[in-house]
């Protein structure tokens, strides 16, 4: 059964690094951040290597289970406070906040910039299972923190970041900006977005430059290099294991994609899956847009739709819900 | 190919409905025809009238995400559902508009036409709402037998020809984009 129980040795390893994260606030480098993220990755890993472990077991959709959340998300601090106190038997769900904040330091371009604000924030639940399996899952935030200053390769201007020979550029960015629209982010109209050259930059009403991220397909494309300023989630290796990823690469989840990185060169190699990133923990209401029937064909005989329970997929999970609350009732992995 | 498939799938997907029909209510949509051993990317490379939305895949480097596990649906634009005003999805300037408008196409799991008729039914509404990977929503309805989904942003388009049951999900034909760029 998948009841949930509280932090595991795993879960305190998550939770170590993002603590010492946010002690030292302000020293951030490009070279610490990358460092950062393979810390967190290694706490990460720490509990989804389990999860590798029940490849070949019996039952490839896993056990079915009604473990069912206490309360939502709290805030990080007492959650950790609370999932301490916790004995092995009762449930919950505790949110593991991965806060870097540097107001100053070198850039990645070896200038120092007293206005550079770089504010991460990634949040991510982890979840273990009885049965010693978590479930982890990424977050895809609307308001994710933009890094501020001109992204790698645009030159700052009166009027924002723009890239050199711009005048030939013009006429091509005409067209490509009818679909800025595309990344409008947390419904915010105080806020215009504009991609430029591999990135999205937001700007305020009077066309000021806030922040900017690296898209996909843009910077983030096969072939480019990792943004040295761009945090990332590790994917566990239970993400390994289900998208049947090849070894020999790091595998990077940012802003809904699962991207294959050559670990030696930081080169992109490979876009290796799309994933949502709003994935609801037991306990919670399913998010809107899950009201069609989507699971895999070859899980459809042991996940029906039924009068006690609804079956949803999402992010190589299969949620089961309670048809009449919407909440969910269990998180179900899908190793073969 | 593709006719051949349609023709072998077609008394299979009978069946399924029939199946369907049968089963109490809440459990109509679990059966499903046999799917096809090809991939999702390698089902649109085969059909000619997915020319222009096999380039932006290929554009966007995508095209290994729809050939792996998934299962994804894609909600295929045929190619006369890139008109002028859509501009050159395809075209190398163009990668990060064509990975974007291809994410607001493709939604997690497997969507059968029969889950989505299902859901449209099952709901007070009449209409089924299916995040896309774009993080927008897709909102389902029928106008007569048509099926129409409507993008956020208001475009329209209507599920045309035949679902492919590709090996890692679906393949939906559409017969307009689900997103539209703004007036220049």
């Amino acid at each position: 059964m998948y009841r949930l129980v509280p932090i595991t040795s795993a879960l305190v390893l998550a939770l170590a690094a993002p603590t010492a994260v946010l002690a030292d606030p302000g020293n951030g480098k490009g070279g610490d951040r990358q460092d950062r993220g393979q810390r967190g990755g290694e706490a990460r890993d720490a509990g989804p290597a389990h999860a590798g472990g029940h490849g070949g077991q019996d039952h490839p959709g896993g056990e079915r289970g009604n473990g069912r959340a206490d309360r939502p998300p709290e805030d990080p601090g007492k959650g950790r406070d609370r999932a301490r106190e916790r004995g092995p038997d009762r449930a919950g769900t505790v949110r593991v906040p991965d806060l870097v904040r540097a107001d100053r330091g070198d850039r990645g371009d070896g200038r120092r910039d007293a206005s550079s604000d770089l504010r991460r924030e990634a949040a991510r639940q982890v979840f273990q299972t009885r049965d010693g399996r978590p479930v982890v899952y990424f977050s895809r935030d609307d308001d994710r923190g933009l890094i501020a200053g001109c992204p790698p390769g645009l030159a700052k201007k009166d009027n924002g970041c723009l890239p050199p020979g711009q005048a030939r550029q013009i006429a091509r960015a005409a067209e490509a900006a009818r679909y800025d629209w595309l990344w409008r982010r947390g419904g915010d109209d105080d806020r215009r977005y504009e991609y430029r050259d591999g990135y999205l930059l937001q700007m305020n009403p009077q066309g000021s430059l806030l922040g900017w991220l690296p898209v996909l397909g843009g910077a983030l494309a096969p072939g480019a290099a990792w943004p040295a300023q761009y945090q990332y989630q590790p994917a566990p290796d239970y993400y390994s294991s289900y998208f049947g990823l090849p070894s020999g690469r790091d595998y990077r989840y940012a802003d809904g994609a699962l991207y294959g990185v050559d670990p030696q060169t930081q080169t992109i190699s490979q876009i290796a899956a799309l994933l949502t990133g709003q994935t609801p923990a037991v306990g919670q209401p399913l998010p809107a847009g899950y009201d069609i029937y989507n699971v895999p064909y070859q899980y459809r005989d042991q996940y029906a739709d039924g009068p006690d329970a609804m079956y949803r997929y999402n992010d190589g999970y299969v949620y089961q819900a309670d048809p009449k609350t919407q909440l969910v009732t269990a998180v179900i992995q899908l190793l073969t | 190919m593709k006719t051949m498939m349609r023709w072998t799938l077609a008394p299979l997907a009978v069946m399924a409905l029939a199946a369907c029909g049968a089963e109490d209510k809440a459990g109509e949509a679990k059966a499903v025809a046999a799917p096809s051993n090809r991939t999702i990317t390698a089902t649109l490379k085969d059909d000619r009238s997915f020319g222009v939305l096999e380039r932006v895949l290929d554009n966007a480097a995508l095209g290994d995400v729809l050939a792996g596990k998934g299962p994804y649906t894609v909600f295929a634009p045929s190619d006369a559902a890139f008109t002028a005003s859509a501009g050159d999805l395809g075209d190398e300037a163009m990668k990060a508009q064509g990975a974007a408008m291809l994410r607001a196409h493709i939604v997690p799991g497997a969507l059968t036409r029969a889950d989505i008729v299902a859901a449209m039914e099952r709901g007070g509404s009449g209409t089924a709402e299916m995040r896309t990977m774009a993080n927008s929503l897709l909102t389902f309805s029928k106008e007569g037998d048509a099926i129409i989904v409507t993008g956020d942003n208001g475009a329209r388009a209507r599920l045309s020809g035949d679902e492919t049951l590709a090996s890692n999900g679906v393949v939906q034909p559409v017969d307009a984009l689900l997103v539209r760029p703004a007036a220049s």
